[in-house]
Formats: C-alpha cells, structure tokens, sequence
C-alpha cells in the first residue's frame, strides 16, 4: 500500500504533483463489455470471447492529468450482477462508477437506466457517474440511437461515450474524462473506500498512517 | 439454477461466504444462495436504523437519530483478533483490499464493581490498579515466562511441562492469586469459564500469546474492527468467491435439500428447479433435522449518545466481566463500536451486552454489563439458540456450521469453518494456493 499516499518522487528527486486514488465500479447487464473494457483500458488488451469474469476483479491504473496522477482501483462485479446479487460493498466509497450498455441490445440500454437509479440511490451522492455505450463496433447492428442516450445522459448529469474495447475506440477518452471531473482537493479526493480505517498487510508492525492520499 | 455444481451453499453468513471462497479458491463449481435479500444472514449488519427497530417491532427511530442509512448495526457482537486466525484468512485469500479496518481503543475486565484496563505487558502490569504490590511482581514474572515459553524448546518451559501439567498448576507454579487468575483466563486468554483450569496449561499460554501478539501488532489492544460492521465480512468473502467463479442468488427459496442413494445429498430444490450437486453446506437454519439446541445466547443492542463512562471517552472498547465477579458460570461480555466506524450516525455508539444464558430471566443476567454504559437510549434484547450439527457430514455429504457463540472473537468461527472444510475436501486449506494468484492482479 506504499503507493497509496504521498508525493511521487521523480529520479532527480524534485516532486512531481499529487496523487489521488479513486474506487470506481463497473455497473451493467452480463455479457455488455465491462471486463472487456478495464482490460482495453489497464492492460491494452482485447479477447473477442472474454470469459466470464473470473480471477480478476481488482486491477489499478493511472493517468496523468496536469499536474496530478489519478490512480483508479477499479472494481468489476466478478458476476455478482447477473441474479441481483451486488453487495453493498461494492457501492460503498465508490467516488465513479462507469454504467455499460450493449449498443445492439435495447434491453442492456434499459437495464443501465436501472443502475444509474441504484447507484443515486446506493452511491455517495457526490459519486461521477459515465455512461458508455459499448460495442461501437458493431454499429451495424445498432439498437440504441446515439441522440437517445444522449440526452437521457444529459438530463441524468452523466457523462456519455460510445466505446468500443474491441478497437479501443474511446477507451482510455472515458476514463480520462472522469479523471477530469473527480475533484481533486484534499477534502473529497482519494479516500479510497472511506479514508478512515487502515488496510491490513502481511507483515503490519506497530501504528500505520490512514489510508488517505492527497495529503 | 438448473445447473450441476460441485458444491452449494446455503446461507450467506460469514462462515457460509468464508467456504464458499475457500471452495471456490480450490476450483469447486460453486452455487451460492441465500433465502433473505441481503448478504450475511445472522452476522449481517443492519441498515438503514430504520430496519433495526422493526425488526424489534419498536417505533421507528426520531429524528434525533440521525440519517437512518449512516447506521450499521451488528446483531452478532465480535472483534477481530490483530494475529488471530480470520486475520490471517483476510490477508491470505486478499479479501483484506476490500476492507478497512480500525483498532479497538481499550481493553477492560471488571473487577469488584469497576472496571479496570487489562494489563498486558510489565510496564502496565507494575502500573495496574488489579493487583496489590506483591502480586504485580508475581504477576510480572507470569507474563515473562509466557512470552519466553517456546513451544519447540523445553528449556524454556522451566522445568514444567505444559502439555501434561494442568493451569492451575501453572497459576500455582506463580503463587497468583484467585483474582490474577480471574482476568488471566478470562481478560487475556479469553475463557468463557473456568474448566480451562484443570487441562494442559500449553493451551492457555497459546491464547495469551495470541492476545499479547495481537496487541503487539497495532498497540491500543489486540482487537480490530471493520469499518461499516463486521457485515462486510461475509460480503468480502462473498466477493472473492465470485471472483473465482461462484455464482451467487440472493432472495430465492430453498424448499428442499434432495438426497439420493445411501442418504448422500445430490441437489438443492428451489420450487420447480433443482440444482444438482455433490455437496451442500449450509447454516442451521436450513436443516432444522440435522440440527441439535446446545443452548442460548442473550444479546442487548444499545444504542447511546455517549461513550461507557471511565473508559477514557474510547470511541470503540471491550469491557470482560470474569464469570466470578458475578458469581456466574460464564463470562459476560460488552462491546462498543460508534460512528467512527461508520456504523452509526454522528456522535452516537452502539453497546452490546451478551452472555450464555443461565436462567429462566436472561434479561436480568446481563445487568451488571448494562449498569456500566449509562443512560440508554433505545435497547434491544435478544436471546437466541445456539445449535451444533447432529450430521458431521461424512457420509450424507451435508456440511453444516455451528451458530455463531458467545465468544468475543472469531476464533471459534475459524476453527469451525478449516474444520468444515476439511471434513468436506479431506484436506487443510492450502493457502499458497491463491495468494500467487492474486498477486498478479496489482499493477
């Protein structure tokens, strides 16, 4: 949890800015991308048949961002979406959350208007939500009008891309942009899941500093 | 649903979810299902405040209250052990990065009417206002041979054996008188009653040195709290199930557990649809059959606008009443968590008083726990079975948990959760198994 706190250290040893960690989740019906997307978006890469998720729920990247470096723990729901079964463990401290449809597929648009209503409802109030709408690709077989998400994103104060982790198309655009419109003082940022408690590791000795960033 | 699986699990309470992780971990197929809703069945944390006093049909909360959604309110009171056994599982299967936690600020036991700071090294041991002048020395020397004792190394056992000798020998061996013994056994090494006494001291000097390791690890005391309440347990578990592939269904029905030939279990029936498996494990409450009353736990809720007097304004503490202190036959245990957890609103605490029940009043048997929180609030009395398994599983391929008991900790739990698994794999844990695995997940 070294990299949790504190200023980055450049080689000639000059300080490079602050750094902020985020939890953002993934929200939207199976089979719509989401895994698709993190791993576009962490590891650049893209598998036309993505298993169900397995084993990989918790991956970090970074972004620069002017002077600041937005650290994002990103959770994926590892399944638990498919019967209704997220916990409220997920939602907990999450500061953004990126609601995926299928742009084939009218229902997945449906069922990502139910989880923006759970997130405000679930959420910390202040949480950035993005919509995307996902498998751009595909825009032959298009289901959902870009003008109608649009304007429900508009009128939901979310924002909104077309991606597509296949040709990485918008990808890395979608999280630079919530990286934008997470704030970045000391007060709100980087608190990880509640910036309170303390995390515990392998060989823990004696007090540790909080889980806090931005300091 | 329609489904086969290696295993299912019925019931999301912590032990539940730790199995399910753990059999997930090790590659089972596994199907997930709780009855209620929500995660953590018995050891769920409740919210928002407004649930919690319905569930007691009392009338809902004022405004004085709070924000009913910044309450978490366990109904099962615990702690976690700094270097105890659920720790290690946390940090081993990685479920500890969904988690945060905080340290219990104090450490009590109630000696004569009034509570005291458990003294847990020389130096507090020397400054405690327990024990008279002598005894501190004698005391003293006790808790120096404790943490010199070396399991492999009978030089350092000082010309007793531990593990024929019984405790009293040891206490003996000290000359400590009845009181030191009292908060040894029962502040320190955590018994619930006094047969400890008469078996090998080896397992008393094991549990004092998990509560000074404990206490060693984060300072304040040897206990550590998850923020949110010990809720999130079950759904860190839950989580890491999930990730390696179970499948989870809240809020569905089970009508049947379906046996076969020779009384082994082959599914699960939800209405018309049966999941097939080659094992269940469940809590309890979904085999009333299989399941034995072995006694009674009382629980009381208090909800408080203020900390326990004389504990130093602790924002979260443990408070142990010795059983003789009482003239009782087990312990009686008090715990306080507040909204520096994130388990209730601004400037409130929750208490919780519980014990063994030993009476036909359970109510009154927690009174000297309660007479030390002050003015109450709101309470909330409880008091419910405790049920142990009559089918160890073997031969039916049904594994079910003990219900969560009176102890403070979760020691108990663990224990009872590696000694299902391995009665239901034939192997221990191997915790190697995932946490390389894991690893790779961090960029």
């Amino acid at each position: 949890m070294s990299t949790r706190s504190g200023q980055a250290q450049r080689p000639n040893g000059s300080t490079q800015g602050k750094i902020c960690q985020f939890k953002l989740v993934l929200l939207g019906e199976s089979a719509v991308g989401k895994s698709s997307l993190v791993l576009r978006f962490v590891k650049g890469q893209f598998h036309e048949y993505q298993e169900s998720t397995i084993g990989a729920a918790f991956l970090t990247q970074t972004i620069c961002l002017d002077d600041t470096t937005v650290k994002f723990e990103i959770w994926d729901t590892a399944g638990q979406e498919r019967y209704h079964s997220l916990a409220p463990m997920y939602y907990r401290g999450a500061q953004a959350a990126i609601v995926v449809y299928d742009i084939t597929n009218q229902d997945t648009f449906g069922r990502a208007k139910t989880w923006v209503k759970e997130l405000q409802r679930q959420a910390s109030p202040t949480i950035v939500i993005a919509l995307a709408g996902n498998k751009q690709d595909l825009a032959n077989k298009r289901m959902v009008e870009f003008e109608e998400a649009q304007t429900y994103a508009e009128e939901n104060g979310l924002l909104f891309m077309e991606t597509s982790a296949k040709t990485a198309m918008n990808v890395n655009d979608i999280f630079q942009a919530i990286a934008k419109k997470l704030p970045k003082n000391e007060q709100t940022a980087g608190q990880g899941s509640s910036g309170q408690g303390r995390r515990l590791a392998e060989n823990d000795t004696g007090a540790k500093a909080a889980g806090n960033c931005c300091k | 649903m329609d489904e086969e699986y290696d295993a299912i699990v019925l019931g999301t309470g912590l032990k539940e979810c730790i199995l399910s992780g753990m059999l997930s971990v090790s590659g089972k197929k596994v199907l997930h299902v709780d009855r209620n809703k929500y995660y953590g069945g018995e050891s769920a944390s409740i919210c928002p405040l407004e649930d919690l006093f319905t569930k007691f049909n009392a009338p809902n909360p004022d405004e004085t209250y709070g924000r009913g959604r910044d309450w978490n309110v366990d109904l099962i009171p615990k702690f976690l052990m700094a270097n105890g056994s659920l720790v290690k599982l946390l940090i081993h299967t990685g479920v500890t990065r969904y988690l945060e936690f905080k340290s219990v600020e104090g450490s009590y036991v109630y000696k004569g009417g009034k509570i005291s700071k458990v003294p847990v090294d020389q130096k507090e041991a020397l400054a405690s206002d327990l024990m008279g002048m002598f005894e501190k020395r004698r005391f003293r020397n006790f808790l120096i041979y404790v943490q010199d004792f070396q399991d492999q190394d009978p030089r350092t056992w000082k010309d007793f054996d531990p593990n024929i000798a019984n405790m009293q020998g040891l206490y003996d061996k000290f000359g400590l008188d009845r009181n030191t013994q009292d908060f040894t056994g029962h502040a320190l090494a955590l018994y619930r009653d006094d047969d400890y006494l008469n078996r090998p001291a080896i397992e008393t000097i094991n549990r004092i040195k998990l509560y000074s390791d404990s206490l060693a690890r984060y300072g304040k005391s040897p206990y550590l709290y998850p923020m949110y309440g010990l809720g999130e347990l079950p759904q860190g578990f839950a989580r890491l199930s999930a990730i390696y592939g179970g499948t989870y269904m809240l809020d569905k029905a089970i009508d049947e557990i379906v046996f076969g030939e020779g009384g082994r279990v082959i599914g699960v029936r939800s209405g018309d649809e049966v999941a097939k498996c080659k094992q269940v494990f469940c809590d309890p409450s979904y085999v009333p059959d299989r399941v034995r009353k072995k006694g009674k736990v009382v629980r009381c809720i208090c909800l408080m606008d203020h900390p326990i007097p004389n504990t130093k304004d602790a924002l979260s503490t443990q408070i142990i009443i010795p059983q003789k202190q009482v003239n009782r036959n087990s312990d009686i245990y008090v715990s306080l968590v507040s909204h520096t957890h994130q388990v209730a609103a601004k400037g409130w605490f929750v208490a919780m008083v519980s014990t063994t029940v030993e009476t036909e009043n359970p109510e009154a048997e927690i009174k000297p726990g309660l007479d030390l929180l002050g003015p109450i609030r709101q309470k909330f009395v409880s008091v419910s079975d405790y049920y142990e398994p009559t089918d160890d599983g073997i031969n039916s391929q049904l594994f079910i948990s003990q219900s969560y008991d009176a102890t403070s900790h979760f020691e108990t739990t663990c224990q009872d959760v590696l000694d299902i698994f391995k009665r239901g794999t034939g192997e221990e844990f191997d915790f190697s198994k995932i946490k390389h695995e894991l690893g790779d997940e961090e960029q």
